[in-house]
């Protein structure tokens, strides 16, 4: 059984006095036990959208998805219980402590009343958070704030997570333990699937990717197989003095160069002769997952 | 049934928190009205009963009203300027039982803010007595549920909190004051009177009066039938109003 199966969704939205959006045209996923998958794409590509259909709070128009087999439109509660989701707006009710938030929330998925102490002290020491948890959530600080959001995802056990850029607006330290966190819970057996922005996140921790943009996938599969297949085909560097005639085949892609590579000899020797003295650096092997994003989203 | 009974005690705990806004002050402007109208036409009786008395059941019954309405309406209201609206969305509710989490804890804080008003201000009405304790029971669950659940119904289409103004200052109120909090109806000219026999507040107030003193502006029965009735109807908006929304916002 998958813990995710997305087939052929699509969702347009109708704003009164704005016009309408195709949010998602046809999308298809799947997810397989034990991964972590991300999930990428340029800002309106369509992510908060698939999030918030995988997560039971919007319909498809059209398509079906399943969360370990169960349809989330019409085994919603059922659906509801296997996954967590840390969404990407922080929240927090103003007035509770980090233990009333937890406590409540975790009985509203269904953890009986006697094991929550302990599921809540456990949960917050895995996110350092255990000493903070008679204050109440509007005096945490930002990164404390998403841990909590992180901590409410994780309350009642779910079998597949949902990180909606978990790591957006975080210090370093406290990337390096999400990061840290994630790894381990997927060791433990939990399928996760992940949005960043930061392209090195998706490159440390994911096993697979999709990639969507304008409210299709573009491309989607193993991290790695992907980077073998551009590098295959060009090779990367990058120049001292960029505002110089180009070969015709280069592309720029962010601050790097490409060049199509169709014989390896004489267009490595056409291109250091081009220009000579002038390259800074000079790459071949795996693409960056950069490279990659930049190339199937421009 | 963990689920819905958290969110229950979660809304509870969100009014406790607050409790000088959401219980204190009901009771505050309850001894307000009671010492400006007991001043002003002490002594004074309808149908038999001390006016004092009858208005003093107006005013509870005009808080339970208020309170009820009011919880779920801002609680809601304020998880979608917050976004904690997004919890209720994640859990695996059913939505008549998030609706009915909120109209339960709604019940609670009318309970307790009436209880303590009575505590309170009983003092000053010396008849005060209940004509009928199960009637008043009933009828005081049905009216608290019954606007709870609207409150419910209208913090789902609230889009904020002038929404939410317009429709206490410009639709409750008057209903409340064309109810027979402070008068009874049959002494206004017509066609005032018939068009407060509509009002659906006029048959809560009168129940819930009815129940306390004995005292009826019009036959209690067809007041109880409307009122569970009225509680049904808005039983299913909420569902549906829920169903919708919470897979919409």
């Amino acid at each position: 059984m998958l813990p995710l199966l997305v087939s052929q969704v699509s969702k347009t939205f109708h704003p009164s006095k704005r016009p309408v959006v195709e949010a998602l045209k046809t999308v298809s996923i799947k997810i397989e036990q034990g991964k972590i998958h991300g999930l990428l794409g340029p800002n309106g590509a369509g992510k908060s959208t698939l999030i918030g259909m995988l997560s039971g709070m919007l319909l498809p128009d059209t398509g079906k998805i399943e969360i370990f087999g169960l349809d989330i439109v019409s085994d919603t509660l059922e659906a509801k219980k296997l996954i967590g989701v840390v969404p990407q707006e922080v929240t927090y009710e103003m007035a509770f402590t980090v233990r009333e938030v937890l406590h409540y929330f975790s009985g509203m998925h269904g953890v009986p009343s006697h094991e929550r102490n302990a599921r809540i002290e456990a949960v917050l020491t895995d996110l350092d958070l255990l000493d903070k948890i008679d204050e109440r959530a509007k005096h945490l600080s930002g990164g404390m704030k998403r841990r909590l959001m992180i901590a409410k995802a994780l309350i009642h056990k779910p079998k597949f997570l949902i990180l909606d850029e978990p790591t957006a607006g975080v210090d370093v330290a406290l990337r390096q333990k999400i990061w840290q966190l994630v790894r381990r819970l997927n060791q433990e057996g939990m399928t996760i699937l992940f949005t960043t922005h930061y392209l090195e996140e998706a490159e440390q921790l994911c096993d697979e990717i999709t990639l969507i943009n304008h409210g299709q996938v573009v491309r989607e599969g193993n991290l790695k197989d992907m980077q073998t297949e551009f590098a295959q085909n060009s090779i990367h560097f990058e120049l001292f003095d960029i505002n110089v005639p180009h070969l015709a085949e280069v592309k720029s892609i962010g601050v790097e160069f490409e060049y199509p590579l169709t014989d390896l000899g004489p267009d490595m020797h056409a291109l250091t002769s081009h220009y000579t003295g002038n390259i800074k650096s000079i790459k071949s092997g795996a693409a960056s997952l950069e490279t990659i994003f930049l190339e199937l989203t421009r | 049934m963990t689920y819905m009974w958290a969110l229950y005690a979660r809304e509870v705990k969100r009014f406790q928190k607050i409790w000088m806004d959401t219980v204190f002050s009901p009771i505050v402007s309850t001894i307000l009205f009671l010492s400006v109208f007991g001043i002003v036409a002490g002594g004074q009786e309808i149908g038999g009963l001390p006016y004092v008395l009858f208005i003093y059941v107006g005013l509870l019954s005009m808080n339970i009203v208020n309170s009820s309405f009011s919880n779920p309406a801002f609680a809601l209201v304020i998880g979608k300027n917050t976004g904690t609206i997004v919890d209720l969305q994640l859990a695996p509710l059913r939505p008549w039982s998030i609706g009915v989490a909120y109209a339960l804890a709604a019940l609670t804080r009318a309970l307790l803010t009436i209880g303590l008003a009575v505590l309170v201000t009983g003092w000053f009405i010396p008849e005060l007595g209940i004509n009928n304790p199960f009637l008043l029971l009933l009828a005081f669950s049905l009216t608290a549920l019954e606007f709870g659940m609207l409150g419910v119904t209208f913090g789902m289409w609230a889009k904020g909190f002038e929404s939410l103004t317009f429709m206490t200052t410009f639709v409750m109120q008057p209903m409340i004051f064309l109810a027979g909090v402070f008068y009874p109806i049959a002494n206004l000219p017509a066609p005032w009177d018939t068009v407060s026999a509509f009002n659906p507040l006029h048959h809560n107030i009168n129940l819930l009066r009815y129940a306390v003193t004995g005292y009826s502006d019009g036959n209690p029965m067809i007041s109880l039938v409307v009122v569970a009735a009225l509680a049904a109807l808005v039983f299913v908006a909420m569902h549906l109003s829920t169903k919708k929304k919470m897979r919409a916002l």
